[in-house]
């Protein structure tokens, strides 16, 4: 049996969290310049799951291929930046939900049950 | 935390941005009868010119999660003719009364503003996103 921290799933929620604040902060970037001649959308991709159990976590930004653009050569999606923001922030309360009771197990068991 | 701080200041350029562009279609709807400007001549519609802040380029914004953020860095006249209208009785009619008037087309700056105004609430909308997550990764202290 694993120890109450449990330090994998503590890791994992940790990077899932991560990874939401990054997909929400380029989209947040994306919204922003929803105007902006020639601007393109851009997204935060992250590396596979080896990589991951290697320890990085490092996500990288590139623009999203497929998009049309309109006809001052931006292709910023109204709906699609509030869905990625949204999902996002959602993806963030989940994995801060379960970190919030992982915390409260240890608690728990620091002060002997009560 | 600074990536969210990012995304909030992003977030908060673009609604002065958007601000901006609603301030310059307003100015552009109340002149539109204006046949002399500040130069004599009829008032010439303007436009905001929006660009990414920092302006850095893609190559270099690679790989990095931090928001990139609006900036309006100028405010241009648009150079197309002006519109005649024949009004002989006009103080400022030419020889055959014709009178030049602003290069506004009001239908097209209300949809300006209305493009504005909803842009400006996406980023409102992000902005209350953003300060949810910050708020949940603060409970965890709790």
């Amino acid at each position: 049996m694993n120890d109450i921290t449990d330090n994998a799933i503590m890791t994992a929620l940790g990077r899932q969290m991560t990874k939401a604040v990054a997909r929400e902060a380029v989209s947040a970037g994306n919204l922003a310049n929803i105007d902006t001649p020639g601007y393109h959308a851009r997204e935060a991709t992250f590396n596979d799951a080896l990589d991951e159990e290697l320890g990085q976590t490092a996500a990288t930004v590139t623009e999203v291929a497929g998009l049309p653009a309109r006809r001052d050569g931006n292709n910023v999606q109204l709906d699609r930046e509030l869905l990625t923001l949204s999902r996002a922030s959602s993806d963030f309360s989940a994995a801060q939900t379960a970190l919030a009771a992982k915390f409260r197990l240890v608690r728990y068991a620091i002060n002997e049950g009560r | 935390m600074s990536t969210l701080f990012s995304a909030l200041n992003a977030s908060a350029s673009a609604l002065e941005a958007q601000r901006a562009r609603m301030e310059v279609a307003t100015s552009n709807i109340a002149n539109s009868d204006s046949t002399r400007g500040a130069n004599g001549q009829p008032y010439r519609r303007r436009d905001v010119v929006l660009s990414t802040q920092p302006a850095d380029s893609f190559a270099a914004a690679l790989g990095k999660t931090d928001a990139v953020g609006v900036k309006v860095t100028g405010i241009v006249e648009d150079q197309t003719p002006f519109r005649t209208r024949y009004e002989p009785s006009h103080p400022d009619a030419d020889g055959q009364g014709f009178v030049a008037m602003p290069n506004v087309d009001v239908p097209e700056e209300m949809v300006n503003m209305l493009g504005a105004a909803r842009a400006y609430q996406a980023n409102l909308n992000a902005i209350g996103l953003i300060r949810d997550t910050m708020q949940r990764a603060l409970d965890l202290g709790k």
